[in-house]
């Protein structure tokens, strides 16, 4: 530790930093169960990666790494996207972000596993204000002009 | 000028008619199924008729006419194999060609009355085109396995035909066992068949083959000619192969007439017939012929006292007069003064044959006819009297039951004399002379049994008071409307099962499409023997065969025979009369005296069982074991390696529980694996 420490900035700092980030979201990937922290932790190991490709574009002096960021950029918006709609959709179902009550993909005739600390079911939300109840519009000034 | 060509179209017009009926028949034809069949069998006699007149025109030297077709499939090497599409017709082929045709068309014709309102009408037509065709082939073929493929054909279709009515068990087993028992005779005439190739240069020419033969040594041509006749003795069911024929009759009746009296089963005396001259090259080889032949004719003739089913009677006689003309066959030896009388024997043989054909298929197409009326039954316990009910039928049965049993001036006594005749000169050989003269006594007595059965069959159907079983009222000639397949369940319904009435008014005589047939048979039965025998036409014709040689020997010396052999048949018919026109009450008695010889008759001597305790029983035990160790072993091995996958994934299965984290637990554990082995792989595995 203290040899890399002491050396000038180089490759290897950024690689131990990428993998410390990536160790990091994989460990938070696993330990966590609320929906959104694990997606954040996904993203964190996203990001550990985009860092090895940048040190090491670097590192080589071109700029394929670079690419690869960008991709791995734009396909981590959209994954942002579409797991955040998904994260919506989920909770509105079951009123909780716990991702062990959907358990619906084991092997038939299994039993469920029983989740002995349950994280709490957020209240129910209020409502959204209801539209008015459809029927015929209001009347209309009738069009003056016929252009 | 008759072209040689020709005479490939008598196999192949019914071919050809075959192959329309079963295409078209179903669907197009229906109820018209049997033009083909007739039109290709009157064309076929046709030209039959036109190659008999090219063969005996004075201008051929050697009387055959030779076609060689091309090339069938050949093999090369050193030891080849070259199968053409030859034809040979001679004399033998050509006595044999028009009976078959005539006898195919005169049956076809029977049949569109017999098989009026069957659902299966063109399949019926179909197979009988292709057997027609098949027979031919067999007859006419010059190359041996052609005639192999002949022989293999008629089988076949006389499986389908036995096996007609499907629908019956007991067809069904007919069919399989005739085609099991045929086929123990026809693997016996393939070895041999490849043991005469091998033999001889590798030709399959038959009169190369006859020729080469002769120089073979005496045990090769002992063991060869046997299996040959291992496979006449399937095919025309000798003893003890002979168990298949009376079960056939379970076919329809003009498959009977046709196949199992008057053309295939005598395939196996035409086949020893026309390699005759290479088997007296074997004295014992002749001798086990016509033993089995005599044996075959009084075992059947004793069985067919006693039956009481009349196609079975018919059945048996025909098995009896086959042994017949294995008899004449195994006569053709040298006798004393060193003539050969090989080609007398061959005569005698198939001169029987031929009258035998047309008579024979006149009772069984009678036997027929009967049936027709009576709603399918013929048990001759349940029928009588009907002479004045069926006035057509009755005069063809008496017809052809005065031919068969051989009364002077009708077919059979000519074509039985010139077999005895043969028997009685081969007495008078160099040696074995006493099996000679017993087998010639044995041919008279049996002789006197043919008469005594037949007419005994003739008269419990035609004389006697009327009997007439209820099934003939309720499906008579006019109301066929169920399937002749399921005519045995009316037993079931019957409750009496003898029950019958006397009221004849009821019943009626077949019609004309049936009756016509059998008129056109009665002087056919009748006059063809006089017509052929005794003016020696049969004797020129068949003697100018190539291979033999016309003989016009004295056999003056045998002339006892004839007249015995009257004396024997003119007693059976007598005896028959005095039991069962004049007494009745006698016959009776006499079965009593008789005891266990008449349940001895009435049960066929107890062969079928012995046959089957001998070599079905320890063949099923054999299958039984097979089955057992299949089903018990390596069934059980396989299942248990099919086990194996199924098993392993059971214990599997639990990982799939559907918890997301679970899954990426699983796949970082797989990563660190994966790294680790990535890393430090090559230190561990070395």
């Amino acid at each position: 530790m203290i040899q890399i420490m002491d050396l000038p900035p180089g490759l290897t700092h950024y690689l131990v930093v990428g993998a410390l980030l990536f160790v990091l979201g994989l460990v938070g990937f696993l330990a966590r169960r609320n929906m959104i922290l694990m997606f954040l932790n996904a993203e964190l190991m996203i990001q550990g990666v985009a860092l090895n490709f940048v040190a090491f574009a670097r590192h080589r002096g071109n700029l394929e790494g670079q690419g690869f960021v960008l991709f791995l950029l734009a396909v981590a918006a959209c994954e942002a996207a579409i797991a955040l709609a998904l994260i919506l959709v989920l909770y509105r179902t079951q009123h909780s972000l716990d991702v062990s009550l959907w358990q619906n993909l084991r092997e038939e005739g299994l039993e469920p596993i029983l989740d002995e600390e349950p994280l709490p079911l957020s209240p129910l939300e209020e409502k959204s204000p209801s539209l008015t109840v459809a029927g015929p519009g209001p009347a209309q000034p009738e069009e003056t002009s016929h252009v | 000028m008759f072209e040689p060509a020709a005479i490939a179209l008598i196999p192949l017009l019914p071919a050809l008619a075959g192959a329309l009926t079963l295409l078209l028949g179903p669907k197009i034809l229906k109820q018209q199924s049997h033009w083909p069949l007739i039109i290709a069998c009157v064309g076929s006699f046709l030209v039959s008729l036109l190659g008999i007149h090219a063969l005996t025109s004075p201008t051929l030297e050697i009387r055959q006419i030779v076609y060689q077709g091309g090339t069938w499939f050949a093999t090369l090497g050193s030891n080849p194999v070259s199968v053409g599409w030859d034809f040979r017709l001679d004399p033998i082929s050509a006595m044999m060609v028009p009976m078959v045709l005539f006898l195919a068309t005169v049956i076809a014709v029977f049949s569109i009355g017999y098989m009026k309102d069957d659902p299966a009408y063109p399949r019926y037509f179909g197979v009988f085109s292709i057997f027609v065709a098949a027979m031919t082939l067999l007859v006419l073929s010059d190359n041996i396995v052609l005639l192999y493929a002949g022989w293999e054909g008629v089988g076949v279709c006389s499986f389908l035909l036995i096996g007609f009515w499907f629908q019956k068990p007991s067809a069904l087993k007919a069919a399989r066992k005739a085609f099991m028992v045929t086929r123990i005779g026809d693997v016996g005439l393939l070895l041999g068949i490849l043991l005469l190739w091998s033999g001889c240069g590798f030709t399959l020419q038959i009169p190369t083959l006859i020729e080469k033969a002769k120089l073979l040594s005496d045990e090769y041509l002992y063991l060869a000619g046997f299996l040959l006749f291992i496979g006449a003795m399937g095919k025309s069911a000798q003893f003890p192969l002979h168990i298949w024929l009376p079960d056939a009759m379970e076919g329809p009746t003009p498959v009977s007439a046709l196949i199992h009296a008057a053309t295939m089963v005598t395939a196996g005396v035409y086949l020893i017939a026309r390699f005759l001259p290479l088997l007296t090259m074997s004295p014992d080889l002749l001798l086990l012929i016509a033993v089995i032949g005599g044996i075959t004719a009084i075992l059947a003739a004793l069985i067919a006292l006693t039956q009481n089913d009349l196609k079975r009677i018919l059945a048996y006689s025909t098995m009896s007069q086959l042994g017949y003309m294995f008899m004449a066959l195994g006569a053709g030896r040298s006798d004393i003064s060193g003539h050969s009388l090989v080609t007398f024997a061959m005569v005698a043989a198939m001169f029987h044959l031929f009258t035998h054909a047309f008579f024979k298929a006149l009772l069984f197409l009678s036997a027929g006819s009967v049936m027709h009326s009576m709603g399918h039954v013929i048990d001759l316990r349940r029928i009588g009297g009907l002479r004045t009910v069926l006035p057509f039928t009755h005069i063809a049965f008496l017809s052809g039951a005065l031919a068969l049993a051989g009364v002077l001036p009708f077919s059979g006594y000519w074509s039985k004399d010139e077999i005895l005749v043969a028997l009685d000169s081969a007495s008078h050989g160099p040696n074995r002379d006493g099996v000679y003269k017993i087998l010639t006594w044995l041919g008279l007595i049996t002789a006197g049994l043919t008469a005594f059965y037949t007419f005994r069959a003739y008269f419990l159907a035609f004389w006697g008071e009327v009997k007439i079983p209820v099934e003939a009222l309720s499906h008579g000639q006019h109301g066929h409307e169920n399937d002749h397949g399921y005519a045995s369940t009316h037993h079931e319904v019957n409750h009496d099962p003898y029950g019958s009435v006397s009221d004849p008014t009821k019943a009626h005589e077949s019609p004309w499409i049936m009756t016509l047939p059998l008129l056109v048979l009665v002087p056919a039965a009748l006059g063809i023997g006089a017509l052929f025998g005794p003016t020696h036409r049969m004797m020129d014709f068949l003697g100018s065969a190539p291979g033999f040689h016309a003989d016009h020997g004295d056999h003056s010396a045998s002339k006892w025979v004839a007249m015995a052999s009257q004396v024997f048949g003119l007693g059976g018919i007598a005896v028959a009369f005095l039991l069962y026109v004049a007494k009745p009450g006698m016959a009776v008695s006499i079965r009593k005296m008789a005891g266990s010889g008449y349940n001895l008759s009435l049960n066929r001597f107890y062969l079928d069982e012995i046959l089957t305790i001998l070599f079905v029983r320890p063949l099923q035990i054999l299958g039984w074991l097979i089955q057992a160790l299949d089903r018990e072993l390596w069934d059980r091995l396989v299942d248990a390696v099919a086990r194996i996958p199924a098993w392993l994934g059971d214990k599997f299965r639990p990982v799939q529980n559907g918890l997301v984290q679970f899954y990426a637990l699983a796949m970082a554990l797989g990563l660190t694996i994966f790294l680790v082995f990535l890393a430090f792989g090559d230190r561990l595995f070395r």
